[in-house]
């Protein structure tokens, strides 16, 4: 063999491989395509049958700006007040977890499964209705942050506690053979990198809790549940003001969860291969 | 790890307990020594909480091009605060929140078309009732083989829970100044969190999920003014008495604000005020009756 000949083999691969590249980057724009045609094709239908039968147009465009103006900043508000409280509560559950004490591990895990096995319903309105009897009365509103963001701490504890013990033996082991002391291999060596993998699941809890800002209504809160159901009921438009404060909730959490893909793949920058 | 965690542990757990104490401890209201009734409170705070469900038209509804409250129960609650020279804020809790008393101090007043009843009275005190309201049995319109209330026995009935219609279809109902007849034996009482979910489930069809709904009557004839197949089957079977309702274990002592408030509704019953919303809601006069109406001598 001649020494510098380029092998021709190896010339086909590389062009073989890069047309394979082009092939498949076309194959999945088409795939979004037709995925994205199939949504239209259900909206659009399903838009037709409710127009068809009887869809008040003109109670969703008299009432819409009604339900989603009063109710979207009180639901974002709630929901983004209680993300706060449940995240410092999961992070301080969470160390109290994978503490070595068992009086401190102990009140963690009894809290998380007390509030992961009760239904949020139920902690409303033991925290509304309930707490009264015992002379805490808590304004609903109130009310409503801290049932939502005890329950999703609890939720986050273990998020929290699994991203934190994931962080391999070695880096500890290393950290502190370098002098570190244990309150800085927790702030400078483990913390950072368990972050990146609690702030994903972050986003995903808000998505949820979004959602799940609508029991609140139950106290009279005017959030969009609330303002939904109360502007149609009294006028049998029961279908047009819950589409309107669905589709509402559908757009809200349709963008959280581009934001938060967004910052987990910023996050996992360093990470790619 | 237990090296690692337990300094800072020890200050996030006694931050936590701290932080738990705070929230039990802030909410209590402050209590000024010189001011122990519910109306010097009111007075002094300048407004009046009124809790009212914005559910029900013509009492209570959001109007369709303001999107403000509106309705009988809302005038009502405006020209009482008036009267009392304060603000008005209008609070929203579920009806049997409402009904149940022990209101922890969230609201002051309840205007919200509540009927005077001994089980209510436990908790609650009553003021002057401001109208009365005729209790009307709903069939859908289709229907053709009932003739009168009586009809309906064992028949599938939809009501609001906790309301005087479930409490009329279990003979327990007793209104002071009124001789109830209880026509409806053995009913299958189907009770719904308010009136509307079941005038809702009636308009699906005769008999699909209901046979009959007992409401108020402008709540029905609302109803089949929006559009509601239903239709009024023979007369009222009672009359309730509507009144402002206020929790008996308010931590200040309500009874001077009870008084107060009616004094009150006599002086608008009087002056024609009641009348005048009346017949501007209901198109009748449903207060006269509720002007005569004299409280049992122990007081509501």
């Amino acid at each position: 063999m001649v020494p510098g000949a380029v092998r021709p083999v190896d010339v086909a691969d590389a062009a073989w491989g890069e047309r394979q590249l082009l092939v498949q980057a076309r194959q999945r724009r088409v795939r979004q395509l037709q995925l994205f045609a199939v949504w239209l094709g259900i909206i659009v239908l399903v838009a037709g049958v409710l127009v068809r039968f009887n869809l008040d147009v003109g109670f969703m465009t008299t009432w819409g700006w009604f339900i989603l103006s009063r109710g979207v900043p009180t639901t974002l508000g709630v929901s983004l007040a209680s993300i706060t409280f449940a995240t410092v509560l999961a992070l301080i559950g969470s160390l109290m977890r994978i503490s070595r004490s068992p009086i401190l591990s102990g009140i963690a895990s009894f809290y998380v499964s007390l509030f992961r096995g009760t239904p949020l319903l139920v902690q409303i309105y033991i925290i509304y209705i309930g707490l009264p009897q015992l002379g805490i009365v808590l304004p609903a509103i109130f009310a409503g942050v801290l049932a939502l963001s005890l329950n999703y701490g609890a939720y986050m504890t273990e998020i929290f506690r699994a991203g934190i013990q994931s962080i391999g033996h070695g880096q500890r082991e290393a950290a502190l053979s370098l002098g570190m002391t244990p309150q800085q291999t927790f702030r400078r060596i483990i913390w950072p990198q368990a972050v990146r993998l609690i702030i994903p699941p972050i986003g995903n809890e808000f998505v949820a809790m979004l959602k799940d800002s609508s029991l609140v209504s139950v106290m009279g809160i005017w959030e969009l549940t609330f303002t939904a159901t109360k502007s149609g009921r009294p006028r049998f438009k029961n279908m047009e003001a819950l589409l309107i404060a669905a589709a509402a909730y559908w757009v809200l959490t349709a963008l959280f969860s581009t934001i938060q893909s967004l910052i987990e793949s910023r996050l996992g920058k360093a990470h790619e291969r | 790890m237990r090296r690692i965690i337990r300094g800072p542990l020890v200050v996030l757990a006694v931050v936590l307990v701290a932080a738990l104490a705070a929230t039990a401890c802030q909410p209590r209201p402050a209590q000024p020594q010189a001011a122990n009734d519910l109306l010097a409170e009111v007075l002094a705070r300048g407004v009046l909480r009124v809790a009212t469900d914005p559910n029900y038209p013509p009492q209570s509804y959001l109007d369709e091009a303001t999107k403000q409250w509106t309705g009988f129960d809302i005038d009502v609650a405006r020209e009482i605060a008036r009267r009392l020279g304060v603000e008005l804020e209008f609070v929203t809790p579920d009806w049997d929140l409402i009904t149940a008393g022990n209101w922890a101090d969230r609201w002051d007043l309840s205007i919200g078309s509540m009927t005077i009843t001994p089980e209510r009275a436990k908790g609650l005190h009553f003021t002057q009732p401001y109208y009365t309201t005729p209790a009307q049995v709903f069939v859908h319109a289709s229907n053709t083989s009932y003739r009168s209330p009586a009809d309906l026995s064992g028949k599938r009935i939809g009501v609001c829970g906790g309301c005087t219609y479930e409490e009329y279809l279990t003979k327990t109902l007793s209104i002071p100044g009124e001789t109830i007849n209880f026509v409806i034996d053995g009913a299958d009482i189907r009770a719904y969190p308010t009136d509307l979910y079941a005038v809702e489930d009636l308009a699906l069809g005769d008999g699909v999920r209901l046979d009959a709904v007992i409401t108020a009557l402008p709540t029905g004839l609302e109803a089949i003014e929006a559009g509601v197949p239903l239709k009024p089957l023979g007369d009222p079977i009672y009359f309730e008495y509507l009144a402002g309702a206020v929790d008996r274990n308010a931590s200040k002592n309500p009874v001077p604000f009870v008084e107060k408030v009616s004094e009150i509704i006599k002086a608008m019953h009087a002056d024609g005020t009641l009348k005048r919303l009346s017949e501007q809601y209901y198109g009748v006069d449903l207060a006269a009756a509720a002007a005569a109406f004299k409280p049992p001598p122990e007081g509501y």
